[in-house]
């Protein structure tokens, strides 16, 4: 794909094929791909690999009158092979099933939303030489300190383009950029040798807005808080969540409960509780893809629809209107589709993703929130997920320390936290003032009373 | 379906023009390029949402100085494509290898010129696309007429069928035709406000024959039933317990909870707990533990098809072999990729994968188990006063760097007094890597193994672990309560 013309060339030819051959056709769509990528790793604190690559890929998605989808993909951009996927993208929905409830494809939009600072040009022509700058920042962090033994990490920097053309008129194309770093940082106790971990990463639009320092500072500092740790009895007390453990207990999950096709198929523990108050006053989430040079922000969706802002969660009250959709379940549902459409490569037809997820913070510090705990759980991260069909979860805290007397004490081993997460909604008491940003997920420490910690000491 | 023609161009001229750029530049290279097709059908409430058809070619070239890899991916696989690339990833290994730190070099190790098929009974591509849909159809169907409380049905189906070449500076020439599939089938179940959810997978090396094995044909109606059951189960009571690891469970646990911690780059990396650990007691002396990824062992288990986990030769062209980790409980070996045998002054013993052509060879197990002891289930509950017997699992996950780990069971039911009693759901178990092996009180002789997919450092690659029941003491169990 060296030119947008070659691109629309391409697209022109198949649909006019898929009109031509095709039997009952409703509409059809030709979604082009272009990435590169350049990407440097760490290990043993050292320069391990360097890499570069692309991925340009082609699939096109036609849909009968009865509803009925076939799909293909390649990524070979030649004429000859968007003939042969055009061909058996129709043979695929020849044999495929109807389905009464599709509605339709986008038609064409009058207006896009404007965002700005999606695609960084100093990330585009960015050679690998360039990027090693960050990279040493990472190792000379580990390296200057005495108990870090060592430290897998990786930069990454993608550049991204999307054409996509569907047969009810619609033509966009949008670019892209992002680049991102990790540390995982193994710390060694002098005097118990025991070992420990703390990992970190960040992900931007810009390549200014990287902070290698603070990210390896913070895998690090992380790793010491959890040097020597001890197994505790079980008991139900208060727990205060990091940014982090905020994304893995409240934010991811209610993102995939309110995926509009999980949703209608019932599939989680939210459906039934549209329209209600589910959590305390300080459960307030928004999606919202509008956000400047934010990772989770986009001008179109995976399908062509444009992005927008949408409150979720009011007060603790479940909005009527916070389910994400594509144009697929927005169909179904007789909505406008909420721009959620979401295609993680060419290879795959759009399912739903959350553009910026934001939960937002509240006035107390950490400091103050962590001094108000007499006896209580700091919460950092598990390796684990809620169950989204019962919004059950149980888990084993990988990250975690005692707070004792308003104090952050010893990290914990074996230590197991169990509690649904309609209850956890319910006991949110509050809501720090700082905030971290996770990817698309933006996230505060989040205070939760009468949680069940069940420890590995008898 | 022409597989040759996209290879065509890596022959004999490319080779040696590969070698001529490369030499007195690099130390090492290897060149890994695959045509894949395949099919996808998924379907939910007996309707398709996507059938669809992939073609798709991939290469990865590496190249190696001094402790320095570089790495480039490319799509397409003409002599120009490959050259520029390879010329592309020797400047990358350059540039590594000015700022890497740790010094090393690969041990070359003897030619190995082979091609490899693996039998497909029912060539995938000479099965109709209807024939497919009706067989996932019918697995909705199954699953949908099975009760009334089945309220949601998917059923996933994928095949692929590749042939690839590896070509390295050892002068490998492999060529392997592989083909795989995999039905997947989940469903959920509604009563009283309670939903649950069942997810089963049959997964082999082979044709269409994969499919038509007994445990396929039940698969859906295996996932009804379970959803349907675990809608009566309690939730736990969090606290200590005896517990018994059915076959696929225990393969999990090997797998999670020690497996992942003897792979040899995790140990250089620090990150391992077992690091120095060689040649020590790490678990009860009952424990031996072993991984073999070879081809063949279908048949052991009435599988006309060959295990998912299992492969000739690794994506660096060494040959799948059996390898003792555990051995009385001392740890034996670690598991090697080209990299750490030739750090560790061992031999490679064949661990060397990526999930496609496109990604870096890491350090991966293959089939991991436990051998078999000699009790019975039945003596070893009978012998339980009280605990709990697990059965299956969701997932697991592990730290190997402090040692903790968590897996999550299916089925759970409660032991009184030697008997089998009530039905749990998601009981969560958790433990620490040195610890747990030492309290195994009982290891079972009948022995099963089940396939998934497993994930580190962003890529998946297929498995298989198993083993036979086993009891073990003192064991954390999470639960609400």
């Amino acid at each position: 794909m060296e030119s947008d013309s070659d691109v629309f060339g391409l697209a022109k030819y198949g649909l006019k094929l898929i009109e031509q051959n095709a039997h009952e056709l409703k509409c059809a769509e030709i979604f082009f791909e272009k990435n590169k990528y350049i990407s440097i790793d760490i290990e043993e604190n050292s320069v391990k690999n360097s890499e570069t690559g692309e991925d340009n890929g082609v699939s096109v998605r036609v849909i009968n009158k009865k509803g009925a989808l076939g799909f293909a993909f390649s990524n070979k951009l030649e004429k000859k092979t968007v003939n042969e996927l055009c061909n058996t993208a129709l043979k695929m929905m020849n044999v495929s099933t109807p389905d009464p409830d599709f509605y339709d494809l986008p038609g064409s939009y009058q207006n896009y939303p404007i965002v700005k600072g999606l695609f960084d040009k100093n990330l585009k022509v960015l050679q690998l030489e360039d990027s090693m700058s960050y990279v040493n920042i990472l190792i000379d962090v580990c390296e200057q300190d005495e108990l870090a033994i060592s430290q897998s990490g990786s930069f990454i920097t993608n550049y991204t383009k999307t054409n996509i053309f569907n047969s009810n008129g619609l033509e966009v194309s949008g670019k892209d950029t992002s680049c991102s770093l990790s540390s995982h940082i193994i710390v060694k106790d002098k005097v118990s040798k025991e070992t420990s971990d703390g990992y970190e990463w960040q992900s931007e639009r810009t390549i200014k807005r990287l902070k290698a320092f603070d990210v390896a500072k913070t895998a690090l500092e992380e790793a010491k808080r959890n040097l020597n740790r001890k197994k505790i009895k079980s008991m139900k007390v208060p727990i205060i969540l990091s940014p982090k453990g905020t994304v893995q207990l409240i934010m991811r999950p209610i993102a995939s409960a309110i995926n509009g096709e999980s949703f209608q198929y019932k599939r989680t523990f939210l459906v039934d509780k549209r329209d209600e108050i589910i959590g305390s006053k300080y459960l307030n989430i928004e999606d919202n893809g509008l956000i400047d040079g934010a990772v989770g922000s986009a001008i179109f969706d995976g399908e062509g629809v444009p992005c927008k802002n949408k409150k979720i969660f009011e007060k603790g009250k479940f909005l009527k209107t916070g389910l994400l959709h594509n144009s697929y379940t927005a169909g179904k549902e007789g909505v406008e589709s909420t721009g959620n459409a979401y295609r993680s490569s060419y290879n795959s037809i759009p399912s739903i993703g959350a553009t910026n997820f934001i939960m937002s913070n509240g006035d107390i510090t950490i400091k103050e929130m962590i001094k108000d705990v007499k006896e209580g759980i700091l919460f950092d991260y598990t390796g684990d997920t809620p169950n989204i069909s019962t919004g059950d979860f149980s888990g084993l805290i990988l990250h975690g320390n005692l707070i004792i007397n308003g104090e952050v004490k010893e990290p914990l081993n074996e230590t197991m936290i169990g509690i649904n997460l309609l209850d956890l909604f319910k006991n949110i008491k509050a809501l720090s003032k700082e905030f971290k940003n996770y990817g698309a997920f933006q996230a505060p420490y989040v205070r939760v009373e009468d949680v069940q910690i069940i420890g590995g000491e008898n | 379906m022409d597989f040759k023609d996209d290879l065509k161009d890596i022959d004999d001229k490319l080779i040696k023009e590969l070698n001529s750029i490369s030499r007195d530049k690099i130390e090492y290279w290897d060149v890994r390029t695959g045509v894949s097709r395949g099919a996808t059908l998924d379907f939910t409430d007996l309707k398709s949402k996507e059938i669809s058809s992939h073609y798709i070619t991939e290469c990865g070239i590496r190249a190696f100085i001094n402790g320095g890899w570089g790495f480039c991916v490319l799509k397409d696989l003409n002599r120009k494509a490959i050259i520029t690339g390879f010329q592309k990833a020797i400047k990358l290994a350059r540039l590594s290898e000015s700022l890497c730190k740790n010094k090393f070099k690969i041990v070359p190790r003897d030619p190995l010129i082979k091609e490899f098929k693996a039998r497909a009974r029912e060539k995938l591509e000479d099965v109709d696309i209807e024939e497919k849909i009706n067989l996932v159809k019918n697995h909705e169907k199954i699953a949908s007429e099975y009760s009334s409380k089945v309220k949601n049905t998917h059923t996933l189906y994928s095949d692929g069928h590749a042939n690839s070449l590896l070509i390295n500076s050892f002068n490998n020439h492999i060529f392997q035709d592989l083909s795989f599939l995999r039905l997947f089938s989940l469903v959920y179940t509604q009563d009283n406000g309670i939903i649950q959810r069942a997810i089963n997978s049959v997964g082999g090396i082979g044709g269409f024959e994969i499919i038509k094995t007994e445990k396929a044909e039940n698969l859906s109606k295996k996932s009804a039933k379970e959803a349907v059951d675990l809608l009566n189960a309690k939730s736990p009571i969090g606290g200590k317990f005896t517990i018994i690891t059915d076959p696929k469970l225990t393969g999990t646990m090997i797998h999670e909870a020690f497996g992942h911690a003897v792979e040899a780059d995790m140990v250089l990396n620090n990150e391992s707990i077992l690091k120095g650990n060689i040649g020590k007691k790490v678990a009860s002396e009952k424990v031996n533990i072993i991984d073999n990824p070879t081809m063949g062992q279908g048949k052991i288990y009435n599988l006309p098809y060959e295990l998912f986990g299992c492969y000739f030769v690794d994506d660096e062209g060494i040959p799948s072999q059996k390898t003792t980790i555990i051995e009385n409980g001392i740890l034996k070996s670690y598991l090697h990729n080209l990299e750490t045998s030739s750090r560790m002054d061992t031999l490679p013993n064949g661990h060397g994968r990526s999930s496609s052509f496109s990604s870096r060879p890491q350090v991966r197990m293959g089939f991991t188990f436990i051998e078999p002891g000699d009790w019975s289930i039945e003596e070893i509950i009978q012998d339980t006063k009280n605990g709990i017997l697990c059965e299956d699992f969701q997932y697991g996950y592990t730290n190997p760097s402090t040692g903790n780990f968590q897996f999550k069971c299916k089925f759970s039911y409660k032991i009184e007094n030697g008997e089998k009693k009530e039905l749990m759901r998601d009981v969560s178990l958790s433990g620490m890597i040195l610890e747990v092996l030492n309290k195994i009180s009982a290891i079972g002789k009948e022995v099963d193994y089940s396939d998934g997919m497993c994930g580190k450092g962003g890529q998946s690659v297929r498995v298989c672990d198993g083993g036979p029941y086993i009891r073990i003491e003192d064991i954390t169990v999470g639960g609400l309560n």
